[in-house]
């Protein structure tokens, strides 16, 4: 007797379930209307910190900016600032969203269920990424509109080249959001990875200072974050004029690095998957 | 015939209810015990790159341009102080607006309404488990924050305390409010974070709020947090003062009377449009 599935899985079916996940995800996405808030305010507020602290630093006579330029050789510290903490705010909300995204649905319950559909399981992952994706485009229009326009940011470089630096990225950056999202199902505590990984950008990949002034030691594992580069590029493709020569060695390692994590993260994905459902773990939290 | 209620609230089941909410939050917390730790190091990863922007500003590790603004070279102190503060006002911010959408997205909100206790006692209970863990961190936060930054207090604790109980009491008032609010809108996330950010932007925890642009100071100065923070660093520290401080001290006391006064009546007439609105039980 020929045995007859329930379901034929194939293509087709695959990716009906990836647009239903990223139907789902930007129905909820613009269902909380905050986000048009956050949009407009986090561009503004996060970096507006530091700049201030930065302003408080240099001091009533300028004394503290002269010593700063003396020791990075920059001239300013407003563009560089804007543009660092925007690529930390990229990273952070991908390990928020797409990091969450199936923790998330453990939370409400509903990951077991799906996870018994016969679907495509990286769909779930793989589907809550685009919409994000697209917000985060418009946060970075707005960011580099209200940066040039409230904090007279000039920037001197080229579009393209940032753009073309921005695409290069967007593998590590989602790379590492699989593998932290699949870390998380198991682990659970994904507050403490989020902590972990945004902090470990936050200190070494010098959002808001020059990398020379880190310690010998700290300027070596900057070597081996994605962001260290990916903050590098932007700034001069952005920033200077100094065009594709100087952001070539960048692009090269993002290339490499945005290789490495995609595979990192499909692979956790899957381990961590059949590890979860081993385990029964899947459905608690 | 004489009725009989189903529950005699009286003041012990109250505490009953405070304790086991309490309980129930404290248990939650250490269930996940990285998250737990983590959050001693959380806010000395978020001023690493301050220490280190300091350092570029810095000659011979004094922050002399600082000193204009602040009265004090040590920078590091100045703000490992305002984090500290700012650690527990966030504990309020988050306990209570973050808590209740918790309640919304497991599916126990709306029971736990039904229940016969006072509605601002589940919020206080709430964030009485993120204060004693604040108050914990904060001390762990000093100790490896003087260890890797350097923190210098030379002043009087007894007196530095003096100012925090009003502000704390007035920030609950906020907290309440700002509950509802979260009730209403049923998100959280956003809310949370950038008001916690805003508030702790203009109320200078990482910066004496007289660097201010003169067209933002208003708004800092409108803050009673603000002074609350001036008055723990000015005894602590001693950095200059805004106002002398017995003024930030009177003012703060004003605060902490308004802020319970607004933030109850706002609790108590939202949380009647949310009822009416029949959106309790909705995420």
């Amino acid at each position: 007797m020929n045995a007859k599935s329930l379901t034929t899985p194939g293509f087709s079916s695959d990716f009906s379930a990836l647009w239903a996940v990223v139907r789902r995800e930007w129905t909820i996405f613009i269902r909380y209307p905050s986000w048009i808030i956050a949009l407009f305010i986090w561009p503004v507020i996060f970096p507006m910190g530091y700049i201030l602290t930065a302003r408080a630093l240099s001091g009533v006579d300028g004394s503290g900016l002269t010593t700063f330029q003396n020791t990075t050789g920059l001239t300013e510290y407003v563009g560089y600032i804007a543009v660092g903490t925007m690529i930390w705010m990229w990273q952070n909300i991908v390990l928020w969203a797409v990091g969450y995204s199936l923790r998330n649905e453990q939370m409400r319950g509903t990951l077991e269920s799906n996870w018994l559909s016969p679907t495509w399981r990286f769909a779930y992952l793989l589907g809550s990424s685009i919409p994000q994706l697209v917000s985060m485009f418009m946060l970075m229009l707005v960011s580099g509109l209200e940066y040039a326009f409230l904090f007279k940011v000039n920037f001197s470089g080229s579009l393209w080249l940032t753009l073309l630096v921005i695409l290069t990225a967007i593998p590590s950056v989602y790379g590492l959001g699989f593998a932290f999202a699949s870390v998380v199902i198991t682990a659970k505590e994904a507050n403490a990875f989020v902590f972990l990984v945004r902090g470990i950008v936050m200190i070494f990949c010098g959002i808001t200072y020059p990398l020379a002034i880190l310690p010998d030691w700290m300027q070596a594992v900057s070597k081996w974050l994605p962001q260290t580069y990916i903050i590098h590029a932007v700034r001069t493709a952005a920033l200077s004029t100094e065009g594709f020569s100087g952001v070539a060695f960048d692009l090269k390692m993002l290339a490499l690095f945005g290789i490495f994590w995609l595979a990192v993260g499909y692979a956790l994905f899957n381990m961590m998957e059949r590890r979860a459902r081993q385990t029964g773990a899947i459905g608690q939290y | 015939m004489q009725t009989q209620p189903l529950s005699q609230p009286t003041l012990l089941s109250h505490l009953r209810a405070l304790y086991a909410l309490i309980r129930k939050d404290w248990k939650q917390y250490w269930r996940y015990p990285l998250n737990a730790v983590s959050s001693v190091f959380q806010p000395l990863i978020w001023i690493a790159p301050i220490y280190f922007m300091g350092q570029a500003f810095s000659e011979n590790g004094k922050a002399i341009g600082f000193s204009q603004y602040s009265g004090t070279t040590d920078f590091m102190s100045f703000i490992l102080l305002g984090t500290v503060l700012e650690s527990f006002i966030n504990a309020v911010f988050w306990g209570m607006g973050y808590a209740l959408k918790n309640d919304m997205d497991s599916g126990v909100m709306e029971s736990n309404w039904l229940t016969p206790i006072p509605r601002l006692l589940i919020l206080i209970g709430h964030s009485v488990t993120n204060l004693v863990v604040t108050a914990v961190t904060s001390i762990g936060m000093l100790v490896f924050g003087g260890l890797i930054f350097g923190f210098n207090a030379s002043g009087d604790v007894l007196k530095a305390l003096l100012p925090i109980i009003p502000m704390m009491l007035g920030l609950y008032g906020f907290g309440f409010a700002f509950a509802a609010v979260v009730m209403l809108l049923r998100e959280a996330n956003t809310l949370v974070d950038v008001s916690s950010f805003l508030v702790q932007i203009f109320s200078g925890s990482n910066f004496p709020v007289n660097a201010l642009p003169r067209f933002l100071l208003p708004v800092a100065l409108a803050l009673p947090l603000t002074y609350g923070l001036d008055a723990v660093r000015a005894n602590l520290i001693g950095t200059k003062t805004i106002l002398p401080l017995q003024w930030e001290l009177i003012l703060l006391i004003v605060f902490m009377f308004v802020m319970l006064w607004i933030g109850t009546a706002t609790f108590r007439s939202l949380e009647r449009r949310v009822r009416t609105l029949g959106t309790l039980g909705q995420h």
